[in-house]
C-alpha cells in the first residue's frame, strides 16, 4: 500500500505560486475549478465556465447570486414545544414525550441530509455551499447527541452559510455562541465553580491554532472566560448567564485581564499561529494537502493582510498559478459527498436519488454526523476496500436507475469509439490512460464475447450504462 | 427498464484468465497446500458488544448486598445466578459460557476502563477502538498492530472485519482490511457481469494517466484489492464444512463465517465481529438477557466448530463494550451510561478464571464503577502474549500484561 505523498517533479515556485494564472483555459481547467469550488460540474456548467476567462469564472463563483429563494428543509424538528410541555407532566409522560421527540428528530435529520445534498446539487452558488460544507467539517457538531436537536443543527448550518465567504474571526465568535456548538462541546453547562474545558480546548486545538500553540494553562484560563456562555433551554437561544460566569482576572496567551469569551476569540486571532493554521486548512481543502511551508506562509500573510476575510483569500487561491499547476491537479481524494453530488452532476440530474443517503453512510460520510469533533480525517482515509466497493456499487445502482433515461447517457453516440470518447471526456475530462479508452471502446463493442454483438440500438442502453459505470470506477474519478 | 440494466447482461461468453502468479490462483490450484503464510498462526477475534453492556448483570456480584439495594427490580436473584463462587456468577442465560468457564476456557477481567471516562457512545467507542483516550486518533489499535506485524503484504486478508463498514479499530495506515458483512452480496455488483468485471480489472491496472497525483497509485491499488479480495474470499472459503449449530442470529452468522475463514487457512490474523445493541436504558432485562444468551450460545458453537477443525487452541476471542452501565437502576427498569465493566477472553489458549477486581460498589465515581484494570493492559496482554509483538509502539506506552494466557 502506498504511503506518503508523491508530488509531481519540480520544486514549488513560492514567489509566483499565488500570482494569477495566465495559462491556457479549457474544459479541463473549468472542471477542476468546479470540483474544488463546488461539487463538480454538469456538462453544461463545465462548458459555460470553459467559455469564460479564468478570472471571470472565479469571479462568478465568489460574487455568487442570492440563494434565499432555494427551498428550506421540509422537516426541521423543533424541541421547544416539548420543553414547554415538560413543565407539566410527570416523569413517565416526560419520558414518553422524549422518546417521541427522538424519533421525530431522527426522521427530521434524515430528511435534512437529503435536503442538503439537493441544495449542493442545484444551488447557483456552489462556492457558498462548498464553504458551508467545509465549515461543517471544521467546526463540527454531531446531531442527536448531547441535546443537539435538528433545529439547532439547521441554525448552525445557516450560520455557516451566512459566513461562507465572510470573516473567520466573526464566524468563530458566532460559533462560540451557537447553541448546537455550546451543547456539543459542553460549554452550555460550564460554570464558574466547575469550568468545562471541552470547548476552550477544541477552539484552540481544532478550530483556530493547532496543537503546540497554547499551553494547558491557556486552556484552563480560557475555559474560565467562557463560563456562563450557555443557552436558554426554553427558547433554544444563546444566553449569557452572568451568575455562572467567572469575571475574575485571567492570563491567556501572555495577556492579562477580566476576559470573557469574546476577548479570548480576539486574542486568538491576534496570534500569527492562527493565520498559519487557517492557511493550512484552506490549502488542504482547496489546493492540495500538506502544502510546503513557504506556501503556507504566503497564504498566512494574505489572511493577515485581509484581516481574516475569506473571500479575497479564497479568490486568490482559486485564481493562482499553484491552483492550476500539476501539483494541485487531481491531488485531492473526493470526499463521499463530493463523489455522490458530483456523480449526479455528471449525469445532468437535478434531484438527489434517495439511495444516496444510505450509500454515503457506507462510504463513510454522514452529513450532520461527523465521527468526532475533529471532523472527517479525509484524504487517504476515504479509500479502503470497503469504501471503494461502496463507491462503485453506488454508481452501479445509479446507472441502472430509471432516472437515467433522462440523463446525459440517453444522448450518447451510437458508435463505440465515439461513445468511449464522449464518456471519458464528459466524466473525466479526458483524464484517462489511452489504454482505458481502448478498454471502454472494447466493452461498448462487446469485444471478447461471442454472445454479445457490437454496439447497436438494441443493446445501446445497457452498454452505455455499463460504460458510464466503468468510467466512474476508474481511479482518476475518485480524485478531485 | 430491465433491458438496460448492464448487471443483468450476459454472464457467459467471456473467459477471464486468472493471473497465474497470483497467490490465490496458486492456493486454489493446489488443494493440498497448507494454506497461505500465517495460516497456522494465532488469531484474535474481537467481539464488540455495542451500546454499553451492563457488566453487573452479566458477571453478577450476587454476594454483594449493595448490588441488590441499588437494583431493586433489576438485580438477578441469587438463586438464578450461575454461581462461580460465593460472590460472583454469570447471568442465567449464559449457561454455555459458564460450561466453557468450568472447562478453563474463559477468563473474566473485571473492572476494565480508562481514565476520565467519556459517557458518549461515539467517543467512548472511539477510545476503545483507537486505544488513545487523550486525543483524536484515527487509526485503531489492531490497525496499528497489522501495520507493525510484518504480515505478508500480498495477503488481502490479514485482517477481516465482519461488518458493513470498516470499524475504526482496524483502520491503519498501511494495511487494507476488507469489511464483509456476509459473503452473499459482498463485493462489486459489476463482477456479476463478465464483460464489466474484465473491463474493471483492466481499467484499474492502466496507469499511464495524463496527470500525476499523490493518491492515484494508492486508489488503483485499493480498487484492485477490493475486486480481487471480494472475488477470492468466497472462493477460498467455499470448501469449509461444519456441523456446529450456531444461533440463527447476526452474531451466530458472523462467528460461523469467522470459523470458516480461520479454517480455510487464508492467513487471517485478526477478525472483528459485532453484537448488540446493549444500550438498555429501558426495560433492560429482556434485551440484555437475549443478547447475552445469544453471545454465550454463539461462542459455544464457534469453539465447537473451531475444535472440530483443530483450531480452538489458536483462536483467542476477546469481547469489549464502550462502557458498563450505572450501578443503580433508573426509573424505567433500565440503566444509564456508566464506566468500568468486565470483558471476556475465550479460547483454548486462555488460563481460565477471574482477573482484576470488581470495582467497589460504594466508592464510586458519581454512581459509576471506577476502573480497576486499564483497558490498554488487556490490549498489551493480547498484543505481546498472544500476537507476539511489542505493545509499546502500538499503544504509545507501557501498560504491563496480565497472566491470563497459557
Amino acid at each position: 500500500m502506498a504511503t506518503g505523498l508523491i508530488r509531481p517533479a519540480g520544486a514549488l515556485d513560492a514567489a509566483t505560486a499565488l500570482q494569477p494564472y495566465r495559462g491556457p483555459w479549457s474544459a479541463r481547467h473549468a472542471a477542476h475549478l468546479l470540483r474544488r469550488a463546488g461539487f463538480g460540474g454538469s456538462a453544461d456548467e463545465i462548458a459555460r465556465y470553459a467559455g469564460m476567462s479564468a478570472s471571470d469564472a472565479v469571479e462568478s463563483l465568489i460574487r455568487f447570486p442570492d440563494t434565499s429563494s432555494l427551498p428550506e428543509p421540509p422537516d426541521v424538528y423543533d424541541p421547544r414545544p416539548l420543553f414547554a410541555s415538560f413543565i407539566r407532566g410527570d416523569k413517565t409522560q416526560r419520558r414518553a414525550l422524549f422518546m417521541q421527540a427522538r424519533k421525530a428528530s431522527g426522521a427530521s435529520i434524515r430528511s435534512m441530509r437529503e435536503w442538503w445534498l439537493d441544495r449542493m446539487l442545484v444551488t447557483p452558488a456552489p462556492l457558498q455551499e462548498k464553504m458551508t460544507f467545509f465549515f461543517h467539517g471544521h467546526f463540527t457538531t454531531a446531531a442527536l447527541q448531547k441535546g443537539v436537536w435538528p433545529s439547532y443543527v439547521y441554525a448552525q448550518n445557516q450560520l455557516y452559510r451566512a459566513h461562507a465567504l465572510g470573516n473567520l474571526r466573526e464566524l468563530t465568535m458566532a460559533v462560540s455562541k451557537d447553541p448546537a456548538m455550546l451543547l456539543y462541546l459542553d460549554n452550555a453547562d460550564s460554570r464558574k465553580a466547575h469550568p468545562n474545558e471541552n470547548y476552550a480546548r477544541e477552539l484552540m486545538e481544532l478550530f483556530t491554532l493547532g496543537h503546540g500553540n497554547y499551553t494547558e494553562e491557556d486552556v484552563r484560563q480560557s475555559a474560565r472566560a467562557f463560563t456562563g456562555w450557555s443557552i436558554n433551554r426554553r427558547t433554544g437561544e444563546f444566553f449569557f448567564n452572568h451568575r455562572t460566569h467567572d469575571d475574575g482576572v485571567k492570563t491567556f496567551l501572555g495577556r492579562t485581564g477580566n476576559f470573557d469569551g469574546a476577548d479570548i476569540v480576539n486574542i486568538i486571532y491576534e496570534q500569527p499561529a492562527c493565520a498559519r493554521f487557517w492557511a493550512g486548512k484552506l490549502l488542504d481543502a482547496f489546493v492540495y494537502d500538506g502544502a510546503e511551508p513557504p506556501l503556507v506562509d504566503a497564504v498566512a500573510a494574505l489572511i493577515r493582510k485581509h484581516d481574516y476575510d475569506v473571500a479575497p483569500v479564497v479568490s486568490t487561491l482559486l485564481r493562482s498559478n499553484v491552483f492550476y499547476s500539476p501539483r494541485a491537479y487531481r491531488a485531492l481524494v473526493k470526499s463521499p459527498v463530493e463523489f455522490v453530488v458530483g456523480t449526479h452532476k455528471a449525469f445532468g440530474l437535478r434531484r438527489i436519488e434517495p439511495r444516496s443517503v444510505p450509500a454515503l453512510a457506507q462510504m463513510g460520510q454522514v452529513l450532520f454526523s461527523p465521527p468526532n469533533v475533529a471532523g472527517w480525517p479525509g484524504g487517504q482515509n476515504w479509500i479502503n476496500s470497503q469504501t471503494v466497493i461502496s463507491r462503485a456499487n453506488f454508481v452501479a445502482s445509479m446507472v441502472n436507475a430509471p432516472v437515467m433515461a433522462q440523463s446525459t447517457l440517453a444522448r450518447m453516440p451510437l458508435d463505440a469509439h465515439a461513445a468511449a470518447r464522449a464518456l471519458a471526456d464528459a466524466i473525466l475530462q479526458g483524464d484517462a490512460p489511452p489504454e482505458s479508452y481502448a478498454q471502454l471502446e472494447a466493452y461498448l463493442d462487446g469485444a471478447g464475447t461471442s454472445a454479445l454483438g457490437a454496439l447497436s440500438a438494441e443493446n445501446y442502453e445497457e452498454r452505455a450504462r455499463g460504460a458510464a459505470y466503468l468510467t466512474m470506477a476508474m481511479p482518476a474519478y475518485q480524485l478531485a | 427498464m430491465k433491458r438496460g440494466n448492464f448487471l443483468l447482461g450476459a454472464i457467459s461468453g467471456i473467459t477471464v484468465v486468472a493471473n497465474a502468479d497470483h497467490v490465490f490462483a496458486r492456493a486454489l490450484a493446489d488443494a493440498t497446500l497448507p494454506g497461505l503464510p500465517g495460516s497456522s498462526d494465532r488469531v484474535l477475534v474481537l467481539v464488540n458488544l455495542q451500546g454499553g453492556n451492563d457488566g453487573l448483570n452479566c458477571v453478577v456480584p450476587h454476594g454483594n448486598p449493595q448490588y441488590y439495594q441499588l437494583r431493586p427490580a433489576l438485580a438477578i436473584p441469587k438463586n438464578d445466578v450461575l454461581a462461580i463462587d460465593g460472590n460472583l456468577g454469570f447471568n442465567p442465560t449464559m449457561r454455555s459460557l459458564k460450561a466453557m468457564y468450568d472447562k478453563g476456557m474463559v477468563a473474566v477481567v473485571q473492572g476494565v476502563g480508562y481514565p476520565n471516562p467519556d459517557h458518549s457512545h461515539f467517543r467512548s467507542t472511539e477510545i476503545w477502538q483507537t486505544a488513545v483516550p487523550e486525543r483524536y486518533e484515527h487509526t485503531g489499535w489492531l490497525g496499528r498492530y497489522l501495520d507493525d506485524a510484518n504480515l505478508p503484504a500480498t495477503n488481502l486478508f490479514n485482517g477481516v472485519a465482519l461488518a458493513q463498514v470498516l470499524p475504526e479499530v482496524l483502520i491503519s495506515t498501511k494495511t487494507d482490511v476488507p469489511a464483509v458483512a456476509q459473503l452473499q452480496g459482498y463485493g462489486l455488483f459489476s463482477d456479476r457481469n463478465a464483460a464489466a468485471r474484465h473491463t474493471f480489472t483492466e481499467l484499474v491496472s492502466d496507469n499511464r494517466f495524463p496527470f500525476t497525483s499523490p493518491y492515484l497509485a494508492h486508489v488503483a491499488e485499493i480498487e484492485d484489492h477490493a475486486q480481487r479480495g471480494s472475488e477470492e474470499l468466497p472462493r477460498l472459503v467455499a470448501g469449509y464444512k461444519t456441523d456446529a449449530s450456531y444461533p440463527a442470529t447476526p452474531l451466530g452468522r458472523s462467528l460461523a463465517l469467522a470459523a470458516q475463514i480461520i479454517g480455510s487457512k487464508v492467513g487471517t490474523r485478526v477478525l472483528y465481529v459485532q453484537h448488540g445493541s446493549f444500550d438498555t436504558h429501558v426495560s433492560q432485562k429482556a434485551t440484555q438477557d437475549r443478547l447475552l444468551g445469544e453471545l454465550s450460545d454463539a461462542l459455544k458453537a464457534f469453539y465447537d466448530d473451531l475444535a472440530a477443525h483443530g483450531n480452538d487452541r489458536r483462536v483467542l476471542t476477546m469481547t469489549f463494550s464502550e462502557f458498563g452501565r450505572r450501578i443503580a437502576q433508573n426509573a424505567s427498569n433500565g440503566t444509564d451510561h456508566g464506566e468500568a465493566s468486565p470483558l471476556f477472553l475465550v479460547g483454548g489458549g486462555v488460563k481460565g478464571g477471574m482477573y482484576g477486581s470488581l470495582p467497589d460498589l460504594a466508592q464510586t465515581n458519581m454512581g459509576n464503577l471506577r476502573f480497576t484494570t486499564d483497558f490498554r493492559q488487556v490490549y498489551a496482554t493480547v498484543i505481546e502474549r498472544w500476537l507476539g509483538r511489542p505493545s509499546r509502539g502500538i499503544l504509545g506506552g507501557e501498560f504491563g500484561t496480565l497472566p491470563v494466557l497459557a
